[in-house]
C-alpha cells in the first residue's frame, strides 16, 4: 500500500444541521473533488450513523481508497470511531485525517460565506496531510497483575481490598506507623452516626489479613520509574527501632518510657501525650509499637538512664535500636494514589485566635476531645468545664481566597451539624450556635439530619465571624448576622472552627515523583472532572479520595472502588495498547543536550550513553503520550512526532494559507 | 468610573453576603447604620446613584480590617475611593472636622504661596539642600499650628518634635537628609476624599521637588505618606525611579547591621508600652514585626500586646479630617481601654494621625495611658 499511489475520500457531514446551516455542504463537497489525488468527495447527513460509515468502507472497497479525510467534528469525539470504520475495511487506522469544521468553523461563526470558505480551507488542509500520513502500528504491552496503593486511609484500605479480592496482589505503602488516615480519627460519621472506628476496625483488620496484601507500613514510596504494566518502585521502610515479629503490642515500652505523657500526640492532634514508644491508637493496624526517634532520649542524645527503659521493659525482646532503614524494590503493573489531605491551619486567620485561646479547636481536635477513645475519654470538658456556649465557625480556611482556598471543603458543614448534635446529646443544656455562610446539605439524607440539628435547638445565623476576642475568661465571637443586617456578638466558652480540606503539604513532592498534575486548587488533576474522574494523565496511575479534592466518606469509598476497579480492568486483561503516535529521536541528529528529559512530563525521554562520551536521547514508546513538548525544546531537530511530522503540519498550513 | 465599573474593577461582584466586612468594620460597630456589606450590595443592585450621594460614604476609615478578611477579596478600599471620586465629581463632600482648616492647608498646597514649612529645623540638625536621601516631612509643621503648643485643638504632643526626632535619628545613622521648604502635601487625604485631580498636582509638585534634589531614596515617617508615596504614585503617575522606605524598615536594617545602639543600663522595673498599628503602616504596608524588633531592642522596656495586633488592630477612628464624629470617639475610647487593659504606662504610635486622634479622645476623660511616639523613645535612648 505505501508504494501505491494516493487515492483520497473526503466525507462532509452536515452533522444534521450544526454545520450545514452555517456552512454550505455542496460548495465544500465540490471545490475539494478538484483537489489532486482525491477520488470521492461526497457529503452526507450524519456520517458517524451506520450507513454513514457504511458509504466509507463500501468506497474504500469499491473504488481503492487508501487515504480517508473525515469533514465532521472534533476528532475527540469520532477519530477513534472512523479509525474503526476504516480499519474494517482493511486500511491501516492512521490513514484517517480529521477535519473539524464544526467546533472550529460553523459553531463558532454566523456568516456563511464565511465560514463555508474557511471549511474549504479547513478540509483542502486536512487532504493536505492525509497525503503524508504514514500507516502506524498499534502495541500492546504487558500487564503485570500486581498494584501498588499510596495510602492507607480509608480511599487506600478500600482500593487494596477490592483489588485483592479480585486475585491481584496489592502492596500498601503507609507512611504513618498504622493504616486508618484520617476517618480513625473521627468519632461519628454523618448523617448515620455510625462510629467511625466501628466501621473502620474491621476493614482495617481485612488488610492485614488479606493473604494478597503486603501491607508495608511506616514506610515512603521513593522513587518511581517505568510506565503501566512495568512500574519500578522504591520504598522506604523506615525504622521502628522495634521488631515487627517480636513485638506483641503489649505496651510494657511505653509504660516504662522516661518521657511518658511528655510526647505530643499527633493522632489526638495535640489534644493528648503520649510515650516515645507508641501505637497511634488502640485499634492500630498493624498492632505493634513504634518508638519515635525525634523524642527518644536514647537516639537523639545517645543515652538514656542507665539503660533504655523500654528495652528493659520488653519482655520479648523487641526493642532494637540497632536497626536501619530499609529500601524495598517494587514491580507493579498500576498504581492508586491515595494520599489524602492535611487539614486546614486555621493559625493562618489570626482573628480567629487558634493557637492563642485554648478554647478555640479544630474540628479535628473537637473529633477527638468527643471521641470516646479520646483523651477525654469523649467528656466535654473544656478549662475544667463543661461549656456552656458553644460557637461553630463554618468555611474556615475553605471558600476563602483571603487564604488562598477558593473551593468549597464539602464536608464542613455536615460535620459541624454533626459535632453540634452531639454536643447536644452529652450536653443538653449548652447554647449551641453556628455561624455560616451557606448550608450545603447535598448528600443522601445530608439535609434531613441538619434539619434534625437544627429541630434539636441549634441555632444557625447566617454570617461569617469577622474575629474572635478575648472578654475576661469568656470568648466574645463577633460576625453580622447578614439576615437582619445587624451585629451580632455571642459570648462563647468553646468555639469550634470548621477547619477545611487542603492538599498534603507535600503534594508537589508526590505529583513529581509520579509525574502526575494537580489542579490549581493543589489537589491532584483526574484525567477529565466528569468523565475520566479517577483517571490521570498517566496511563495505570488511579486517583481515589481526597488526594483528588475534598470529599466525605461516602464519596471517598466510591472513588476507592472506581480506582480499584480501572487499576483491574487493566491488570485482568494484562495487556494494555500504548499510544502510537509518538516522539521518535534521530540519533544521528541528536546532540544529547537533554532538553527533552526537561520538558517531558511523563519521563519517556532518556540519555543513554551510546559510545563514550556521546549521550543520544531515547524515547520509552510506552510511556511516551505524544505531547510533543519534547519534539519543540529539540534544539537540533532531532526529535519528530509520529502522525505529526514536520513535513505533515507544513503541508497543512501550506494548504490553508 | 460609573458603579458598574467600580464593581468590575474592585471585584465586588464576587461577595459572598457573608458579613465578614461589616462584623470587621469599626464603624458599623458604632453606627449600625453603617454597613460596608449593604453598600456594596447597593452598587450590586445598581443603586450605584444612592451610595455617591449618602453621607455614610465619607464615614469609612479606609482602614482596611474589612480588604483583608473578605473571603472573596473584593478591594473595599478601592470601592470606596473610586465611588468618593465620582461622589466628588457631583460635588459631595464629607463633613469637615476643624473647620476644614486641613482641608484648606492641602488646597493652598496646590497652589505657587510660599511656603515657611522648615522653621522646625533645630541648629543641632543637620540637613542639606541636595543628596541622596530625601526626608518627606509630610503635613507635621502645620499640624504644630493646629495641635501644637498654643494651636486651638493643643493635644499635648508637639508634632514637628516627630520631624526632629526623625533627623536626629539619621543623623545618628550617618545620613543627611534633604529637607525641602518646597516640600508639599502628598495628597493622601485628597485623594481618600475623592479629590483625584488635586491629588495628581501635589504628587508632580513633589516628584519635581524630589528629584531636583537629586535624591534616589525617599525616607518616609509617616505611614500615610509611605504609602502614598510608595503605592500611590506609580498608581497614578507611573513608575518613578526612587526608592521609598519607612524609617522603621530602615531602622530594622541598621539595628541588624549592628548600627542603631541602645544605652546599656536597663532598669530593674521595666517600662511597659503598648504598640498601636496604625492602619496604613500595617494593613497597607505589611509592616509588623520592625516596629516591634526595634521596641524589643531597647533596654529597660516590656512590650506588651494589645487583644487586637497586627493584622487585627483597630483603627485610630478618624481619617482624611472627614467625618469625625461620636463614631470615632467611641472607636478611639474602646482603642484606649484596649491599650490600658494591657497594663501598659504608654501607649506607642508609629503615626503622628493615630497620635493626634488617640491623643484627643483623652482629652476630658479618665484615660490615664500615656501617648507616645516609637521615635520619642528612640531619641531618649539611642547612642
Amino acid at each position: 500500500m505505501e508504494t501505491a499511489e494516493i487515492r483520497i475520500g473526503v466525507y462532509i457531514c452536515h452533522c444534521g444541521i450544526n454545520i450545514a446551516s452555517t456552512v454550505d455542504v455542496d460548495r465544500v463537497r465540490d471545490s475539494i473533488s478538484q483537489l489532486p489525488n482525491v477520488i470521492v468527495s461526497r457529503d452526507f447527513k450524519y456520517m458517524c450513523s451506520d450507513p454513514g460509515q457504511e458509504l466509507v468502507i463500501r468506497d474504500i472497497k469499491e473504488k481503492g481508497l487508501n487515504r480517508i479525510v473525515l469533514a465532521s467534528c472534533s476528532p475527540r469525539m469520532h477519530e477513534p470511531t472512523f479509525r474503526m470504520t476504516i480499519q474494517q475495511a482493511g486500511l491501516n487506522p492512521y490513514c484517517l485525517e480529521m477535519a473539524n469544521i464544526r467546533e472550529q468553523c460553523s459553531w463558532v461563526h454566523e456568516d456563511r460565506e464565511y465560514a463555508t470558505e474557511k471549511a474549504v480551507k479547513l478540509v483542502s488542509a486536512a487532504v493536505a496531510k492525509v497525503s503524508l500520513l504514514e500507516p502506524l502500528e498499534e502495541k500492546e504491552v504487558e500487564v503485570r497483575p500486581e498494584a501498588l496503593v499510596i495510602g492507607g486511609g480509608i480511599a487506600g484500605i478500600q482500593a487494596s481490598l477490592d483489588i485483592a479480592d479480585a486475585g491481584f496482589k496489592v502492596y500498601l505503602v503507609e507512611r504513618e506507623s498504622s493504616i486508618g488516615g484520617h476517618m480513625a480519627q473521627l468519632d461519628k460519621t454523618f448523617p448515620t452516626l455510625d462510629c467511625s472506628a466501628c466501621i473502620l476496625t474491621p476493614k482495617m483488620v481485612e488488610v492485614e489479613r488479606h493473604p494478597n496484601i503486603e501491607l508495608l507500613s511506616y514506610s515512603e514510596v521513593t522513587e518511581v520509574s517505568g510506565y503501566i504494566g512495568n512500574f519500578h518502585l522504591k520504598v522506604r521502610k523506615k525504622p521502628r527501632y522495634i521488631a515487627m515479629d517480636k513485638c506483641t503490642g503489649c505496651g510494657m515500652c511505653a509504660e516504662a518510657c522516661r518521657m511518658k505523657g511528655r510526647i505530643i500526640s499527633e493522632f489526638d492532634v495535640g489534644m493528648g501525650k503520649r510515650s516515645v514508644p507508641y501505637i497511634p491508637f488502640p485499634y492500630a493496624v498493624p498492632s505493634k509499637y513504634t518508638i519515635d526517634p525525634e523524642n527518644c532520649l536514647f537516639i537523639t542524645k545517645g543515652k538514656c538512664g542507665k539503660s533504655p527503659a523500654c528495652k528493659d521493659a520488653c519482655s520479648s525482646d523487641a526493642v532494637d535500636f540497632e536497626q536501619k532503614e530499609e529500601i524495598v524494590e517494587l514491580d507493579v503493573g498500576t498504581i492508586v494514589v491515595a494520599t489524602g489531605f492535611d487539614l486546614f491551619d486555621a493559625r493562618e486567620k489570626p482573628e480567629y485566635g487558634y493557637g492563642l485561646y485554648d478554647n478555640v479547636l479544630s474540628g479535628l481536635e473537637f473529633e477527638r476531645l468527643v471521641s470516646s477513645s479520646g483523651p477525654t475519654q469523649g467528656k466535654i470538658i473544656i478549662d475544667g468545664k463543661e461549656p456552656k456556649n458553644v460557637v461553630f465557625i463554618q468555611c474556615v480556611g475553605s471558600r476563602d481566597k483571603s487564604v488562598g482556598n477558593e473551593y468549597c471543603s464539602r464536608v464542613c458543614c455536615m460535620y459541624t451539624a454533626k459535632q453540634a448534635h452531639l454536643i447536644h446529646e452529652k450536653l443538653p443544656d449548652a447554647k449551641l450556635t453556628v455561624f455560616y455562610m451557606d448550608i450545603r446539605a447535598f448528600g443522601k439524607g445530608y439535609e434531613e439530619f441538619y434539619d434534625r440539628v437544627r429541630e434539636e435547638g441549634v441555632r444557625y445565623i447566617r454570617g461569617n465571624v469577622s474575629e474572635i476576642i478575648k472578654k475576661g475568661d469568656r470568648l466574645l465571637v463577633m460576625a453580622e448576622d447578614t439576615l437582619i443586617g445587624e451585629p451580632v456578638d455571642i459570648e462563647a466558652d468553646l468555639v469550634v472552627l470548621a477547619t477545611g480540606i487542603v492538599p498534603r503539604r507535600d503534594v508537589k513532592e508526590v505529583a513529581n515523583l509520579l509525574k502526575i498534575s494537580q489542579s490549581p486548587d493543589g489537589f491532584f488533576l483526574e484525567g477529565h472532572p466528569k468523565m475520566r474522574p479517577v483517571d490521570t494523565a498517566t496511563d495505570g496511575i488511579y486517583l481515589a479520595g481526597c488526594a483528588q479534592g475534598p470529599k466525605d466518606i461516602p464519596d471517598t469509598v466510591a472513588q476507592a472502588k472506581g480506582a480499584a476497579s480501572s487499576a483491574m480492568t487493566k491488570m485482568a486483561r494484562g495487556k494494555v495498547k500504548v499510544e502510537v503516535t509518538t516522539a521518535s529521536v534521530d540519533a544521528f541528529v541528536c546532540r544529547g543536550c537533554g532538553r527533552c528529559v526537561e520538558v517531558c512530563e511523563y519521563g519517556a525521554p532518556n540519555l543513554e550513553e551510546v559510545e563514550p562520551g556521546i549521550l543520544v536521547s531515547q524515547i520509552n514508546d510506552s510511556i511516551c503520550k505524544g505531547c510533543g513538548a519534547c519534539s519543540v525544546a529539540c534544539p537540533s531537530g532531532a526529535i519528530s512526532m509520529k502522525h505529526f511530522k514536520n513535513e505533515q503540519i507544513l503541508s497543512q498550513i501550506a494548504a490553508v494559507i | 468610573m460609573n458603579s458598574e465599573a467600580i464593581v468590575k474593577e474592585t471585584r465586588a461582584y464576587h461577595c459572598l453576603e457573608c458579613g465578614v466586612c461589616t462584623s470587621s468594620c469599626p464603624v458599623a460597630r458604632v453606627n449600625p447604620s453603617f454597613s460596608p456589606r449593604l453598600l456594596v450590595e447597593k452598587a450590586l443592585f445598581g443603586f450605584g446613584d444612592e451610595i455617591v450621594r449618602d453621607r455614610d460614604l465619607w464615614s469609612c476609615l479606609v482602614c482596611g480590617r474589612c480588604t483583608s478578611r473578605c473571603p472573596s477579596n473584593v478591594d473595599y478600599l478601592n470601592f470606596i475611593k473610586e465611588m468618593r471620586i465620582e461622589a466628588s465629581k457631583l460635588g459631595e463632600k464629607g463633613l469637615f472636622s476643624h473647620d476644614g482648616v486641613m482641608n484648606t492647608i492641602m488646597e493652598l498646597q496646590l497652589t505657587n504661596l510660599q511656603q515657611k514649612r522648615t522653621f522646625w529645623i533645630a541648629d543641632d540638625l543637620e540637613v542639606a539642600d541636595e543628596g541622596e536621601c530625601f526626608y518627606f516631612v509630610g503635613c507635621l509643621p502645620y499640624f504644630d499650628l493646629v495641635f501644637g503648643e498654643g494651636g486651638y485643638c493643643d493635644v499635648g504632643l508637639k508634632p514637628t518634635e516627630r520631624a526632629r526626632n526623625t533627623v536626629r535619628i539619621l543623623n545618628k545613622m550617618g545620613i543627611k537628609p534633604v529637607v525641602s521648604n518646597d516640600e508639599r502635601c502628598c495628597g493622601h487625604d485628597l485623594l481618600w476624599n475623592g479629590d483625584l485631580e488635586g491629588f495628581r498636582r501635589l504628587a508632580e509638585l513633589n516628584l519635581k521637588t524630589i528629584k531636583k534634589s537629586g535624591a534616589r531614596k525617599v525616607i518616609c515617617l509617616c505611614p500615610e505618606g509611605y504609602v502614598t508615596l510608595k503605592r500611590d504614585y506609580p498608581l497614578y503617575l507611573g513608575e518613578q525611579d526612587l526608592e521609598v522606605v519607612q524609617l522603621y524598615q530602615l531602622l530594622a536594617d541598621k539595628l541588624k547591621e549592628g548600627k542603631l545602639n541602645f544605652v546599656e543600663n536597663g532598669s530593674n522595673n521595666p517600662v511597659k508600652v503598648t504598640f498601636h498599628d496604625p492602619c496604613s503602616l500595617g494593613r497597607m504596608a505589611e509592616i509588623y514585626e520592625e516596629p516591634r524588633e526595634i521596641l524589643s531592642a531597647i533596654p529597660g522596656i516590656e512590650l506588651v500586646e494589645m487583644e487586637r495586633n497586627r493584622a487585627d488592630a483597630l483603627c485610630c477612628g478618624t481619617s482624611g479630617w472627614v467625618n469625625c464624629s461620636s463614631c470615632s470617639k467611641q472607636i478611639q475610647t474602646e482603642r484606649l481601654k484596649e491599650a490600658e487593659a494591657t497594663g501598659a504606662d504608654i501607649l506607642l504610635t508609629a503615626c503622628p494621625k493615630c497620635g493626634i486622634h488617640l491623643s484627643c479622645a483623652k482629652y476630658n476623660s479618665d484615660i490615664k495611658i500615656e501617648i507616645k511616639d516609637i521615635t520619642d523613645l528612640i531619641v531618649e535612648k539611642m547612642v
